[in-house]
């Protein structure tokens, strides 16, 4: 429901990896970011971008790392985010992103 | 009336539990009707069951249950894949082509495990091999021990037998022959 608020397009992003240990306290945004992500207007704005869950029992922190097409990498920590405030974050990368592949296009056909 | 309806799930859930050795439980995260229905039935095939759980009826009748440890994991959409068996090789090799389902622990056989747990539960040979691996293991140091005893003694008669044929030999020109 979330994601239907946000409008996510993953174009400029290569892979997400989604890390966290389901057994500790603080894995619920993180968790539900991974179930937002697979929605599927998310999904449709990039096919090939590779979601992977990397379920771990180490008492890691819950971390997702986003890679994008550019060799940028945004790792955001989500013991102390909100679900909202990374979807947030990674939109406000991607349309930056995408933006910039826009100018750098108008410049190369003016 | 809505009490009544969860109740029934409850109940539901409770029986289910009560006749599985193998409980996964799994993050479910969106994918289309068609994949839910081929992984049902894949899994089906090993008699594993995909069940779709609401956490407000799951909880309570976690918490009263063996299960409780569990209950960290019921936050966000899950579903519990159960079967009276433990196959688990067979279980993970279905959900390695799912990414959409993420399995994130199980219980197996009253053991809570990780998911790296029940990977390295998945690998194990089944209870017939390793019972034979281990009474071939515990053969095989007795009889290196029965050897191991052996081996003086067999030396002691080898050698006498040698000085016997020795003496024999030096006695035989001397000696007629037999008949």
């Amino acid at each position: 429901k979330m994601a239907s608020k946000m409008r996510v397009a993953l174009r400029p992003v290569k892979s997400i990896v989604v890390r966290f240990c389901p057994f500790e306290p603080n894995v619920e945004s993180t968790r539900k970011f991974l179930q937002c992500i697979y929605h599927k207007k998310i999904q449709a704005t990039n096919t090939n971008c590779e979601v992977t869950a990397d379920v771990r029992h180490d008492g890691s922190e819950p971390v997702v790392d986003v890679t994008f097409a550019d060799g940028d990498r945004l790792i955001m920590k989500g013991a102390n985010l909100t679900t909202g405030e990374m979807l947030t974050a990674l939109e406000s990368r991607c349309n930056a992103k995408d933006l910039k592949e826009e100018q750098k296009s108008k410049k190369r056909n003016p | 009336q809505e009490d009544g309806h969860a109740r029934v799930l409850r109940r539901q859930v409770e029986e289910t539990l009560r006749g599985s050795r193998m409980v996964a439980v799994c993050q479910y995260n969106s994918m289309p009707d068609e994949d839910v229905a081929a992984l049902r039935h894949f899994l089906r095939k090993h008699d594993i069951h995909v069940k779709f759980v609401l956490n407000e009826v799951v909880r309570p009748v976690l918490a009263q249950s063996k299960y409780r440890n569990l209950l960290p994991l019921f936050v966000c959409r899950n579903i519990l894949l159960v079967s009276p068996e433990t196959r688990a090789r067979e279980m993970l090799r279905v959900l390695k082509g799912v990414p959409q389902v993420n399995l994130l622990a199980a219980c197996i056989d009253d053991t809570i495990l990780s998911r790296q747990g029940v990977e390295n539960f998945a690998r194990l040979p089944p209870l017939e091999v390793s019972q034979g691996q281990t009474v071939a293991a515990l053969s095989l140091l007795s009889s290196q021990t029965s050897s191991l005893l052996q081996r003086g003694p067999a030396h002691l008669t080898a050698l006498l037998d040698q000085h016997i044929r020795r003496l024999r030999d030096a006695e035989g020109p001397t000696e007629p022959p037999p008949g």
